[in-house]
């Protein structure tokens, strides 16, 4: 399968959406509400691109919208830059703080609005991929509430939710910083409610809440390979990956041999 | 029985009049919505639980839809009409009217029980402008006078008169 994108052609496969091939191939395409481990929410409108496409003319979300053989699109035709434009004009007004924004500002050189004043309190655009994170890795603590003006995203009664376990995916991911989370002494404190942390077993580094692990654990259930692994930073568990693979390859003969 | 249980007793009956699935999370909240003319808290826990639906999402369901109340409502739900006809013909002067005698906004409930204030968009009854509906009597060509008066009688327990 092959679809053009900005008049070169590129190989694809069916399934994918047009922002997974432009992206490998190093075609630019901005978004916000977008990661690569979730599945597209088409919700910031940022990756709207130009599909020419059975003899019509679309304009649609390049993160949901799957491919075609053949399938012509467009990433910066005048349309789309224009809209791209609108767009990040208006959500510099409600996160009036958020470097990833204003490099975006930046980036597609739009000249902020003047006639509107910016809300200096406003970091959320509202996205949701805080809650499709939740819903993914976490627990299902937060979701949007309300509608229209009064629309944010929120835990169950505004309470210190009680399923939140405190993994701090809805915060890292937020691509506005919009979700408060602190940590000091030991705790971590997200969505009003506070939680110890666990020290790594390589470093000592505080790196995750015993709510998570447990709810890592239960996920993973009997396929958990080591249970001691779970219980690593990041960097740790990354390090001692990359000393496994070494020592597998036997890098130390091979380099031996070469001499 | 304490409150809470009775509640989720009563929840649950209406409940189970469906199947668990996620599916019927909007039809059974406008069931309890009915029966208690608000949404108790304890009510959408038990239906979380009943449905397998995470909790926060049946509040965001909740406060989505305006048909849904968190708070309990008035007795008499007081809706004026703000539609293009009504809102020409003055019903803005007839929510300041509502303020003055219940000293509640659209949304509000008195602290008595007794009224809660909406507005609507239009309830096409244009001809009748301006209009409010209380319960489900309507009340046409209204002035702030007319509607002191007829306040003034539910007040006094018009439907236990009638």
């Amino acid at each position: 399968m092959q679809i053009i994108i900005n008049g070169k052609t590129y190989a694809a496969n069916p399934g994918e959406k047009i922002l997974d091939v432009a992206r490998r191939n190093g075609i630019e395409i901005p978004t916000l509400c977008h990661s690569e481990a979730l599945p597209g929410l088409a919700s910031c409108r940022l990756c709207m691109v130009e599909v020419h496409e059975n003899g019509r003319t679309q304009y649609v979300a390049s993160c949901t919208y799957p491919v075609a053989d053949g399938m012509e699109v467009f990433t910066n035709s005048e349309m789309i830059a224009a809209r791209r434009k609108i767009l990040l004009a208006l959500y510099n007004l409600i996160a009036p703080d958020s470097a990833r924004i204003k490099g975006l500002l930046a980036r597609y050189h739009v000249e902020p609005f003047d006639r509107l004043e910016a809300d200096p309190d406003s970091k959320c655009i509202l996205c949701g991929l805080c809650v499709k994170a939740c819903e993914e890795l976490g627990t299902n603590a937060i979701s949007t509430l309300n509608r229209g003006t009064k629309k944010k995203i929120g835990t169950a009664f505004n309470e210190p939710a009680a399923d939140c376990i405190g993994c701090g995916s809805c915060a890292i991911i937020c691509p506005t910083q919009a979700i408060e989370m602190t940590e000091a002494e030991g705790n971590r404190t997200i969505w009003e409610k506070t939680f110890e942390l666990l020290r790594c077993r390589d470093c000592g580094e505080y790196f995750t809440t015993p709510e998570s692990l447990e709810h890592v654990r239960k996920k993973l259930g009997e396929t958990v390979g080591n249970i001691e692994e779970l219980q690593l930073c990041n960097y740790c568990k990354t390090k001692r990956a990359a000393t496994r693979l070494k020592d597998g390859l036997h890098l130390d003969e091979y380099l031996d041999s070469d001499k | 029985m304490s409150e809470i249980s009775q509640i989720k007793s009563e929840t649950l009956k209406i409940a189970q009049k469906y199947l668990p699935e996620r599916r019927f999370l909007l039809a059974i909240l406008q069931d309890i919505q009915r029966h208690y003319n608000y949404l108790p808290a304890e009510a959408m826990k038990t239906v979380a639980q009943y449905l397998n639906v995470p909790l926060v999402k049946v509040c965001g369901m909740a406060t989505f839809y305006k048909a849904f109340s968190l708070t309990p409502k008035g007795k008499y739900i007081i809706k004026v009409c703000d539609g293009t006809a009504c809102h020409i013909k003055g019903s803005l002067n007839l929510l300041s009217e509502i303020e003055t005698i219940l000293g509640i906004e659209p949304g509000e409930t008195t602290a008595d029980g007794l009224f809660s204030l909406e507005t609507v968009a239009c309830i096409g009854a244009c001809g009748l402008a301006p209009v409010a509906v209380i319960n489900d009597e309507y009340h046409g060509n209204l002035t702030p006078a007319s509607l002191r008066q007829i306040l003034q009688q539910y007040q006094g327990g018009i439907e236990d008169a009638k």
